[in-house]
């Protein structure tokens, strides 16, 4: 295929951009009217995918709207019914269907996510905080001028800095944000290991459809798509999740468990997740950290679980092997080419040492984002059957360990090879050390789509 | 074979449905309704009877016209579709089988299959087997999912991973001579458990039926 028309793509969609301040405005419109004046007076401010050869922005913009915010901006009846319907109920009336029962239940989410007033999320990102406030602060004129929406309320989040520099790590203390996939036509850095597996064990880019909406997905065919076809064409879905992180369970668990465990503590920490918690994969390095590793962008996400069928190195329901299963399910990793999201979000609250007193109701979690060009069969599918089920991993009810709604009961495997260094261990009794506060379906509009919803011209015809 | 694969036997058959005028609501309908409010899971008749894997009941009331290019084409009769994963190791195989369900859910079989054209009833067990049979159509493909398991070795061994990996978690770092002590306590009460119920070893989750599961 050819290049896709970064232009006309949110910047959002194709990139992370590695900005470490962020801010998501959740917007309500009263007016139709007003609020499509504002979406046209922000259009000029939408970051697009194009490349930043001049060196990184000091600060982003991007939007994305709930189902119900395209039906308060009075898109045609004939468009909005024609959305897939898990984005047209939302993310609350699948509840049920994502496993968000017992604890995480919709009734025990924040005010915000438990009405219906969400229509839009604006998404801002800065290089420092001063970037970011700068931007929102003319956002905010923006919707002063035109009256245009709300700000219902905001969601602040920040990468952790460590001596002035940017890192990866989330409160658990993982380094996270490995291996978002790549697609076909996105120009970005690749490495091997974040497409798909080619049958001589290559890895080569995703079919476009697997993000974008208006290209041939890994079967050849559209994905499911709202009409016209323009309103469509270079958007894509997003599911965002607010994910409380219950830290001193968390450390409290580990600790204790760590005792029993032969491998000590912080290999079990690894063998949780399958990656070392400064990001090493267990499955290279299972004995220890490995920094040249982590940061060989040949090596870091360059594996296959072919050869570890029986969970020794990287256990079976370890969280990166059970959502992104690679080669794990046989078949030559065929299997798994339709399930794959694209990540993104930033840890919010304040980071703790490990030394540091932490409380369960500290303030601090994961804006988790999902994005891809079906919610149901990938995000859901992903949450569904890898996160809150077993059976595909082989690991029958099992969830998964860190993100799995446990409540109290459940275990997790960690396979050995009866060594004394690498035993069989199994954890029980699993509290939920995430707790999910709310989110909803997001649609994300092209560049294109934006001025059609801005100028009351979606025409479904 | 290809209606088998190991001990594991895909059966599928295909009954014609009574077409009467003077029936109302006609016999499909009246399949339908009593289908809609069969029980599922382990309070499924079909889990009374011995060596269901898996099961399925449609009425397939004809083929669907989806417009020009295509050809309009229609059934020579509505069908009523049984298909079923079970256990043929051993002697009898589907015989056995069909023996077994005429035996064990007589009642629930006539009330569905009286609708279906020269349907003998379940109490004649010799002429059930012969009907099952002469309405049999070769499978090909079917879901394998059991690991050429009977249904009875799959509950024994689900049960067994289950109170096996409940012991290890509760009994991990123990010292050795106390471990094994504790497992052999452990093992002979689990040998004396009996089988679980079909059905009732998967995760208690809140099926609903119509699509509201996708």
């Amino acid at each position: 295929m050819s290049k896709l028309n970064e232009t006309d793509i949110q910047g959002f969609v194709l990139r992370g951009y590695n900005l470490p301040f962020a801010r998501y405005l959740f917007l309500h419109f009263e007016d139709a009217a007003r609020a499509r004046k504002l979406i046209g007076a922000l259009l000029p401010s939408i970051t697009t995918g194009q490349r930043w050869d001049g060196g990184k922005p000091q600060n982003t913009v991007n939007i994305a709207f709930t189902h119900r915010g395209l039906a308060a901006l009075e898109l045609p009846a004939a468009t909005l019914i024609s959305f897939p319907v898990e984005f047209q109920q939302g993310m609350r009336a699948r509840a049920e269907i994502l496993g968000d029962i017992g604890r995480n239940a919709p009734e025990h989410w924040e005010a915000l996510w438990r009405e219906n007033r969400v229509h839009a999320c604006l998404g801002v990102y800065g290089i420092s905080l001063a970037a970011l406030d700068a931007r929102c602060a003319e956002l905010q004129a923006l919707m002063d001028e035109t009256h245009g929406t709300i700000v219902l309320t905001w969601q602040d989040a920040a990468a952790q800095v460590v001596d002035g520099k940017q890192t990866g790590k989330e409160h658990f203390g993982y380094t996270d944000g490995f291996g978002n996939p790549d697609y076909l036509g996105v120009e970005r850095s690749t490495q091997p290991g974040q497409g798909k597996l080619m049958p001589d064990g290559s890895w080569a880019p995703l079919a476009t459809g697997e993000l974008l909406l208006g290209y041939a997905d890994e079967a050849g065919e559209l994905p499911v798509a709202p009409i016209p076809h323009i309103l469509a064409s270079n958007g894509t879905f997003m599911a965002y999740r607010k994910l409380h992180q219950n830290l001193a369970t968390f450390r409290a668990y580990l600790e204790e468990q760590g005792k029993l465990y032969g491998g000590g503590k912080e290999k079990l920490a690894a063998k949780f997740i399958g990656r070392w918690r400064d990001g090493t994969p267990l499955e290279l390095s299972p004995d220890s950290e490995n920094q040249s590793i982590v940061k060989d962008p040949n090596r870091s996400t360059n594996f296959t679980y072919g050869k570890d069928a029986d969970g020794t190195r990287c256990p079976i329901g370890a969280h990166v092997r059970r959502v992104h299963p690679r080669d794990a399910f046989g078949f030559q990793g065929k299997l798994i080419d339709r399930r794959r999201i694209t990540r993104r979000g930033l840890p919010y609250g304040p980071f703790a040492a490990e030394d540091e007193a932490v409380s369960d109701s500290d303030d601090r979690g994961v804006a988790f984002m999902a994005l891809n060009a079906s919610l149901s069969r990938q995000f859901e599918f992903v949450q569904q059957q890898w996160i809150e089920y077993g059976n595909d991993a082989r690991q029958g009810n099992d969830k998964d360990m860190l993100m799995g709604n446990h409540g109290g009961k459940g275990k997790f495997v960690v396979q050995g090879d009866g060594s004394a260094a690498n035993p069989p261990f199994v954890c029980a009794k699993l509290p939920n050390f995430v707790a999910l506060l709310g989110g909803d379906y997001f649609f994300l509009p092209s560049i294109t789509a934006l001025g059609m919803i801005a100028l009351g011209v979606v025409d479904p015809r | 074979m290809p209606n088998q694969n190991g001990s594991v036997y895909g059966l599928t058959i295909l009954s014609p449905i009574l077409e009467d005028e003077k029936a109302s609501p006609s016999h499909d309908l009246q399949i339908r309704k009593y289908l809609a409010g069969l029980p599922t899971g382990e309070d499924s008749p079909f889990a009374r009877t011995p060596g269901t894997h898996l099961c399925r009941l449609v009425v397939m009331d004809d083929v669907i016209y989806v417009g020009a290019p295509s050809i309009e084409e229609h059934l020579k009769s509505k069908y009523l579709i049984f298909e079923c994963n079970l256990d043929a190791a051993g002697d009898g195989g589907l015989e056995r089988y069909l023996r077994g369900l005429a035996e064990s859910i007589p009642e629930q079989l006539d009330a569905v299959w009286n609708h279906c054209v020269g349907y003998p009833g379940a109490t004649d067990v010799l002429a059930f087997i012969k009907y099952m049979k002469a309405c049999q159509i070769e499978t090909t493909f079917f879901f394998a999912a059991v690991n050429d398991k009977s249904v009875t070795e799959s509950l024994r061994a689900l049960q067994t991973q289950k109170a096996v990996a409940d012991f290890i978690a509760r009994h991990q770092g123990m010292e050795a001579s106390l471990l094994r002590a504790e497992f052999v306590r452990f093992a002979a009460k689990l040998k004396a458990e009996p089988l679980p119920k079909p059905g009732s070893m998967g995760p208690k989750r809140d099926i609903k039926l119509g699509g509201h599961n996708e």
